[in-house]
Order: C-alpha cells, then sequence, then structure tokens
C-alpha cells in the first residue's frame, strides 16, 4: 500500500515536469530577447565608455556635446537591462516556486500569488495569440500544497490555451465563496463534445497530437484537488462558446494523503 | 534604395528592448537609416509605400509571424535582403523561411552583435549588386533596342 502511494507520487511529480518541459520553447524564448539585449547593450556601453574617456579627454565643445550624449545613451540602456533583468526574474521566479520539489507540506498559500506565478510560466507559449484577463478578489490564504496546486493551475490555463484554435481569451477569476476559494478559468476556445464529456477524467484520455499531452493531466488535478484537497473540479462547456473548469478548495484543506 | 545616401535597415519585433539594443549599437557602429517597428502590421504599411533595402524580423509575433512578414517584404521588394532574428529555434520555421521567402540570414537570439552587423552589411552590399546588375540589364536591353532600330533602318535604307 506503501508502494502504491510512493508510486503514485512519483507520478504526479513526473508529470508535473512533463507538462513543464513542454512549456519550455516558450520560456526560452521569454529570457532569450531580454538576455539578447542586455548583451548588446553591455557592449554598446563599453565601447561608448571608451568614446566618452577621449572625448573628455579632449574637452573640446564638440567632444563635451557628444559626451553628453553618449551619456543619455548609456542611461537608456541601462534603464532597458533593468527592464530586461526583470524580465528575466519573473520568469525564473515562476520557474522556482513550480520545481520546489520538497515542498510537500500544507502550508497557508496566496492562490492570486500562484495564479500570477503560473501566468509568468504560459506567458512565453501564448501571448502572441490569446489574451489573459483576472478578476482575483481578496483571497483568504488557503492551507494547501503549493506545488501541486500550481501543477493543477497549468494543466488549467494550458488545457485552455491549447484549446483555442487561433487567437482567443483566457479569464481566471478568483474569489471566496463560504469557507472555500473558487477559482475559475474559462477559455474562448470550441467547448468539449458532449459525447467525450464523461471520459475527460479519466487517465489516458486525450484529444491532444503526441508531445502535447499524456493524457493524465486532467485525471491527476481531479485527484490533487478532490483526494488530497478536499475540493472540488469540474467542468461547463458550451458548444462552440468554450469551456470553464471550476476549481474550489476548502480554505482550511486537511491532507488528505 | 538609399535615404540620404544612407541604407535603409527594417527591424520588426513586437519587443521594444530589441530595437533599443540594436538601434544604439547601430548606431555606434555603422551609418543605416534604421526604422524599428513593434507590430508588423506597421511594418508591413511601411514597406508598401517605402524603399527599403534589408528587413530584420523576429518570427514569433502577434497576428503575424516573422515569414509572413518576410513574404510581403519579398512581394514590396523583391532585391531586399531578408533576415530572421528568432528566439524561438526551430527546424522548421528555419526551413519555411528559407525555402518560402529565400531567406538571406538566420540567426538566433540571443544575437551577437557583430554577426547581426555583419549579416546586415552583406545583405545591403547583396541588395545593392542585384539593383546594379536590374539597372545594368535594363540599359542593356535598352542599348540591345536601340541597335535593333538602327539595325532595322540600315535594312530599309540599303533595301
Amino acid at each position: 500500500m506503501e508502494d502504491a502511494a510512493k508510486l503514485e507520487a512519483l507520478v504526479i511529480e513526473e508529470h508535473k515536469f512533463a507538462s513543464l518541459g513542454r512549456l519550455l520553447a516558450g520560456i526560452v524564448h521569454e529570457i532569450n530577447t531580454p538576455i539578447g539585449s542586455i548583451f548588446s547593450n553591455n557592449e554598446v556601453i563599453l565601447r561608448s565608455l571608451e568614446l566618452l574617456r577621449k572625448d573628455l579627454m579632449d574637452c573640446s565643445p564638440t567632444s563635451l556635446a557628444r559626451a553628453r550624449q553618449i551619456v543619455d545613451t548609456c542611461r537608456s540602456l541601462a534603464q532597458v537591462d533593468k527592464i530586461a533583468c526583470d524580465r528575466i526574474a519573473l520568469v525564473v521566479r515562476g520557474l522556482r516556486v513550480f520545481a520546489r520539489t520538497a515542498d510537500v507540506e500544507f502550508r497557508p498559500v496566496d492562490l492570486g500569488e500562484q495564479i500570477a506565478n503560473t501566468l509568468k510560466l504560459v506567458h512565453g507559449e501564448f501571448r502572441r495569440r490569446v489574451t489573459f484577463e483576472t478578476e482575483i478578489e481578496d483571497l483568504p490564504q488557503v492551507v494547501c500544497n503549493a506545488g501541486k496546486i500550481n501543477q493543477v493551475l497549468l494543466n488549467l490555463i494550458v488545457n485552455a490555451g491549447q484549446a483555442i484554435e487561433g487567437e482567443g481569451r483566457i479569464t481566471i477569476t478568483a474569489r471566496r465563496e463560504a469557507d472555500q476559494v473558487h477559482v475559475a478559468i474559462a477559455d474562448t476556445g470550441p467547448g468539449i463534445p458532449v459525447e467525450l464529456r464523461d471520459r475527460i477524467f479519466r487517465a489516458g484520455f486525450t484529444t491532444k497530437n503526441a508531445g502535447e499531452g499524456t493524457g493524465l493531466g486532467l485525471n491527476i488535478s481531479k485527484r490533487i484537488i478532490e483526494e488530497i484537497h478536499h475540493g472540488s473540479l469540474t467542468f461547463e462547456s458550451e458548444p462552440g462558446e468554450g469551456t470553464t473548469f471550476h476549481m474550489k478548495i476548502p480554505i482550511g484543506a486537511a491532507s488528505g494523503e | 534604395m538609399e535615404n540620404n545616401g544612407r541604407p535603409v535597415v527594417l527591424l520588426v519585433d513586437d519587443e521594444e528592448m530589441v530595437i533599443t539594443s540594436v538601434r544604439a549599437y547601430l548606431s555606434l557602429e555603422a551609418d543605416y537609416d534604421l526604422q524599428g517597428f513593434t507590430t508588423p502590421e506597421s511594418a508591413i504599411a511601411f514597406m508598401q509605400a517605402n524603399p527599403f533595402d534589408v528587413v530584420v524580423s523576429d518570427y514569433l509575433m502577434p497576428k503575424i509571424n516573422g515569414i509572413q512578414l518576410l513574404r510581403s517584404a519579398k512581394e514590396s521588394a523583391p532585391e531586399a535582403s531578408r533576415i530572421l532574428l528568432t528566439g524561438h529555434s526551430d527546424k522548421q520555421s528555419a526551413i519555411e523561411a528559407i525555402n518560402e521567402v529565400a531567406l538571406f540570414q538566420y540567426i538566433e537570439k540571443p544575437w551577437d552583435n557583430q554577426q547581426l552587423l555583419l549579416a546586415i552589411q552583406g545583405g545591403v552590399e547583396r541588395t545593392r549588386l542585384l539593383r546594379d546588375l536590374r539597372d545594368k540589364i535594363a540599359e542593356l536591353a535598352s542599348a540591345n533596342e536601340s541597335a535593333r532600330d538602327v539595325q532595322r533602318r540600315l535594312i530599309r535604307a540599303f533595301l
């Protein structure tokens, strides 16, 4: 029995990294652009400092005017570097929170922050065709396993993004409802066909192409929410109008493990 | 096609920071009229109304991707050189770019400034040579036509 529990925990953990792996191309793109800028700016600033040194030694009115211009350029490049570093730090922070394997304990968690972290990871993959909207109320802290909740959020948001063909919108709302927090993730995709609805939470069921999904995501997500957190994971779907997943977690959820 | 003698280089990237960084580098190392665009639509509008020598484009952009943009550049100015600057390094997009839009260079992000500058310099040179060639061919065709005209008149005069 103990072995079965360990195996299940391992499957959940493996699935988490597999989902992250599929987002890697987007994450790499998201980081490569600011890194390219920082490299380039560094080279320009070093060259500019050389020129500045010459201009200051020369001290003629023309060279002083050019020196002022160089200082302005360097200042604006330093500002770009700050933006670029912030961008990289955001993605890395999102990854770090997600990859924290030691985070097995239940603790009070700000779900709004977890949603923001998850969005940082999917941003690169979907931002060119999907608009993200969030309506997050002031939420109480929820006692939960942050790593596993992030895994469910990532799963549901990636599913929503993949469901949208071409351009669309994902709306994430989070609010308190009595003694639980309700997170809804709505997409503007084509909706789930009626004949598939009974099967979507089954292990191994997928409509995705090879390499896009394992058919375990929703099954694992449902187990994380319902068995481990005593909450509920349900969905509603209208053909042609999209799908909304509803995740409800008791504020003081106790471990079901 | 130049603006006061300066080659016109277009840079299209939805990230403003890329345009700022490349502009700063090129202004230090070269003398180009650099036109930066953060939306493919604005770049296409410019290309349809203005001459240019080289276009450097990102691949992943909203609505229109880099290959679609370069295809539009090819229609507007077939002789201008097309460069893809991409952080999205997949073989499929590279092959598509080379085959479909006759790509001049493929550069990956994070880019190396010198490599980018060499690609742009090479692109400008290539565009100029193609335009010179086109002009020479036109001159040759016109000279050929004049020679034929003279020949026709000579034949008429002597026969």
